[in-house]
């Protein structure tokens, strides 16, 4: 009990002196945790959604569909309906294909013809407004918000004008705009929303322009799970009839989320890697006072068990915090994430136990990783070294020396910074390269033209997944740079610290403080510069992974803009922290050293 | 004011520290006036302003009120883009702790302010061993500073001092971290200099190493209480001067 006290005890009192540090660690490991969670759970939420959207509306186990109209069709419904495995259906009914214009934006749309009263079998859940009455339509959720239709509004279907009568969802499609199971004919869909009108509207409608009709018929079986061995069942060498499980429909709703997932994971990989690095500079930083702390426990008696806990307690309790912030955000934002569109209906659970052990095993690596290095050498240093540890001594590199002798004094001066903490050059080269990475496949995504949701492909209707996919990575690509930018003036701030002495020292010997803070800013550039040309092709590598083969790369004048973009803004984010150390009185620096 | 003559100049020189009560005056309305190839050395117990004067000297530190004069200019209201140019081509600084950068040999730590003047490398790394040699090092020129003794590291700081061909040279306790041989050492090469016509303000406790002085300045809480001619005392051999001779 003594050793707990005494651990929190240590523990609270170095966090109140390093608030910043373990706010920054709290920030990282929420963030990077949140996105872990979010990725993993895209997939559950949409099946969740999807769930219980099914369960509110009566889904169907299977829709079947056929291209034909005529009464072998009809009899080949028929006699599904009557199948054994069958315990109750709806329909056959008319899919009619037209167009639908509102507010002037004009779409595809497949109209179901449905009765007055729905039956047992598809129920659509009117969210808003009232189900279908003669003379008046009924929109899809997720066709009618992209529309920025509501109840009351007017629509004009096939060169008619209808009231929309009321919004609904169902679980007999996939989300918009996916409404159309098959195409006209039984040919290929094209995007879709759906509307629903009485039986008699839909057959009105289809004669009065001679729209296109398909036939399709929903059916509750005896076991739900067991769709496919129905359609093979079923399936009839005159008659062609296509069958959709609700487990079909269910992954047909991932589809408008197929790059969230690789976004997602993939970001929090990225954003997981520039905490390591930020918290490790952070904590490599503090090596020496970590070593003394130690030193001094072990002084007074504690066993390096105590001593490890003490160290890495103040860690792992932020990561654990910072993990159940994320998971948190996660849970709250999931519904967005996973269902850009309105077509789904429902609450989302908690992730599941894998996602919260994955995110937490996520967010203990991050804090391990980053202090195990300065905890373990705090450990091995003997009692009486520790009490008097001072930082790390920089090795004598001459051939970098020599070189920099050639150069202007900035360069000079960044040049030795950059070559006294090697690991930290190449954290700050990995940490651009990141942000670039980040930065190509935002711009790779911004390349990409696709199909728009509307009539003919117009995009004033805008692609959804795409728009989902910009977003997503447009927030991914914030918070790793937000991230980067951190790290940035953490390097270059430990950097100035750690070197303030021989800073201190270049000022008495007639550096200026525009060279020091010229100095300081180069020794970020200078391992940045690799990064952000090894950011590139990483970038373009990376994406080329979870692209589409018609995926087209972004422009080589982007890709090179935003690697200087990333320098300038290193060289700018670095400019204050380096004008900030190099304003700090000289003599003061000295009689520290002294 | 005139100035001709005077390496630096120092008047009404006033530095503080704090802010109410626990204000200091760290330097007192000092006047001073330190001709070119003069050795002066400043004395008094420690915190009395010592240090924190020759930080003024130098531009190191901005004083309060007055003003300092190098080589006939008033560096008290130089920017200090301009002070560091100013400190590169007229003040060479030696430190009680010797402050020479760790993970840089003894010549590369003398050729530093070289550099740093705009100088070739060839010129600055000629220069380095000039006065390597000159300190008695050049056998040292490429072992790092942990690789040395203390006087031996003060000798570099030294040539390191001297790289710039200073108007003068600012020493802050030089021999305070140094055993009798490495201060005798250090002392020998003060004494070339000053004979070579090099100005030299030192700060110090140790009243051996005023005594090689040309004048002696007491300070006691920021102000001189006693400014002495030592004229001749160099004269003598220097180890009797600071007690090493029998």
């Amino acid at each position: 009990m003594g050793s707990i006290v005494l651990v929190a005890r240590l523990v609270l009192a170095d966090l109140r002196r390093h608030k910043a540090q373990a706010a920054m660690l709290l920030l990282a490991v929420t963030v990077a945790t949140a996105t872990m969670a979010l990725g993993l759970s895209v997939r559950d939420v949409s099946e969740a959604l999807y769930e219980q959207t099914r369960a509110a509306t009566a889904g169907p186990d299977v829709v079947a569909l056929s291209g034909d109209t005529g009464p072998a069709v009809a009899s080949a419904l028929a006699s599904l309906a009557d199948a054994p495995e069958v315990v109750a259906h709806h329909g056959p009914y008319r899919v009619v294909y037209a167009d639908l214009t509102a507010r002037g934006l004009s779409s595809n749309v497949v109209v179901h013809g449905f009765a007055d009263k729905p039956g047992a079998v598809n129920r659509p859940l009117v969210t808003s407004g009232r189900w279908v009455r003669s003379g008046g339509t009924v929109l899809e959720r997720g066709f009618a918000t992209a529309l920025g239709v509501g109840a009351g509004d007017r629509v004009t279907i096939a060169g008619r004008s209808y009231p929309v009568v009321g919004i609904a969802v169902t679980a007999a499609t996939s989300v918009y705009p996916g409404a159309a199971q098959i195409g006209p004919g039984g040919g290929p869909t094209d995007y879709s929303g759906l509307a629903w009108m009485t039986r008699s509207d839909a057959r009105k409608l289809a004669s009065s322009r001679d729209l296109p009709v398909t036939m399709a018929l929903d059916l509750k079986l005896r076991d739900p799970a067991a769709t496919e061995t129905f359609s093979d069942a079923h399936r009839d060498s005159a008659v062609r009839i296509n069958f959709r499980s609700w487990q079909f429909t269910a992954q047909q709703d991932m589809g408008i989320l197929k790059h969230s997932q690789p976004i997602l994971v993939v970001g929090s990989y990225l954003i997981s890697f520039l905490a390591i690095t930020g918290v490790a500079a952070l904590a490599a930083g503090r090596a020496a006072e970590q070593t003394r702390r130690a030193g001094l426990l072990k002084a007074v008696g504690a066993a390096p068990g105590l001593i490890a806990t003490v160290l890495l307690t103040e860690y792992l309790a932020l990561a654990l915090a910072g993990d159940a912030l994320g998971l948190v955000v996660a849970r709250l934002t999931a519904p967005v994430i996973a269902g850009p569109t309105a077509s789904r209906i429902g609450d989302v659970a908690g992730p599941t136990a894998a996602t919260v052990a994955t995110a937490t095993v996520l967010a203990v690596a991050v804090a391990v990783l980053s202090t195990l290095r300065p905890t373990l050498r705090a450990l091995r240093t003997a009692t009486v070294t520790a009490l008097t540890a001072t930082a790390h001594q920089p090795r004598h590199r001459p051939w970098i020396t020599a070189l920099s002798a050639l150069l202007p004094t900035p360069l000079l001066l960044g040049l030795r910074l950059t070559a006294r903490r090697p690991g930290r050059a190449v954290l700050q080269a990995c940490s651009t390269a990141t942000t670039v990475i980040a930065i190509v496949a935002l711009l790779t995504i911004h390349a990409q033209t696709e199909r728009g949701y509307g009539l003919d492909g117009s995009a004033a209707l805008p692609n959804l997944r795409g728009e989902h996919d910009r977003h997503l990575m447009l927030a991914v690509a914030i918070l790793l740079v937000a991230l980067a930018v951190v790290n940035t003036i953490t390097f270059t701030w430990t950097t100035a610290m750690e070197a303030r002495a021989n800073m201190a020292i270049a000022r008495t010997l007639g550096a200026t403080p525009g060279q020091i803070t010229a100095g300081l800013s180069t020794a970020q550039l200078l391992p940045s510069l690799p990064g952000a040309i090894v950011g590139v092709p990483l970038g373009t590598g990376l994406l080329s992974l979870f692209a589409a083969r018609n995926a087209v790369d972004a422009p080589s004048s982007w890709l090179l803009g935003a690697a200087l973009a990333t320098l300038l803004a290193t060289a700018a984010f670095t400019a204050l922290p380096a004008r900030l150390a190099a304003r700090r009185p000289v003599a003061q620096a000295l009689s520290a050293e002294g | 004011m005139n100035v001709s003559g005077a390496a630096v100049r120092a008047c009404g020189l006033v530095k503080t520290h704090g802010q109410g009560q626990s204000r200091v005056r760290a330097v007192d309305e000092v006047d001073l006036e330190v001709p070119q190839g003069q050795m002066l050395a400043v004395m008094g117990p420690s915190g009395c302003g010592k240090s924190t004067l020759l930080h003024l000297l130098g531009g190191l530190e901005r004083p309060t009120g007055g003003e300092v004069w190098v080589a006939g200019r008033r560096i008290d209201t130089m920017s200090e883009r301009a002070l560091a140019r100013l400190r590169r081509r007229s003040v060479g600084f030696i430190f009680q702790a010797f402050h020479l950068v760790e993970e840089l040999s003894a010549a590369e730590n003398v050729e530093l302010p070289a550099l740093l003047a705009g100088r070739s490398r060839r010129q600055a790394r000629r220069r380095a061993s000039l006065l390597l040699e000159r300190v008695g090092l050049a056998e040292r020129a490429r072992h790092l500073p942990s690789q040395l003794s203390g006087g031996q590291r003060q000798r570099v700081a030294v040539a390191r001092a001297l790289v710039n061909d200073p108007l003068m040279v600012l020493a802050d306790e030089p021999t305070g971290n140094l055993d009798t041989a490495a201060t005798l050492d250090v002392l020998r090469i003060f004494e070339e200099l000053r004979s070579a016509g090099q100005t030299f303000v030192i700060v110090t406790h140790d009243e051996r190493v005023a005594a090689t002085a040309d004048r002696l300045v007491s300070m006691r809480d920021g102000m001189f209480v006693d400014d002495t001619w030592l004229a001749g005392s160099h004269a003598r051999g220097l180890g009797g001067l600071i007690g090493l001779e029998g």
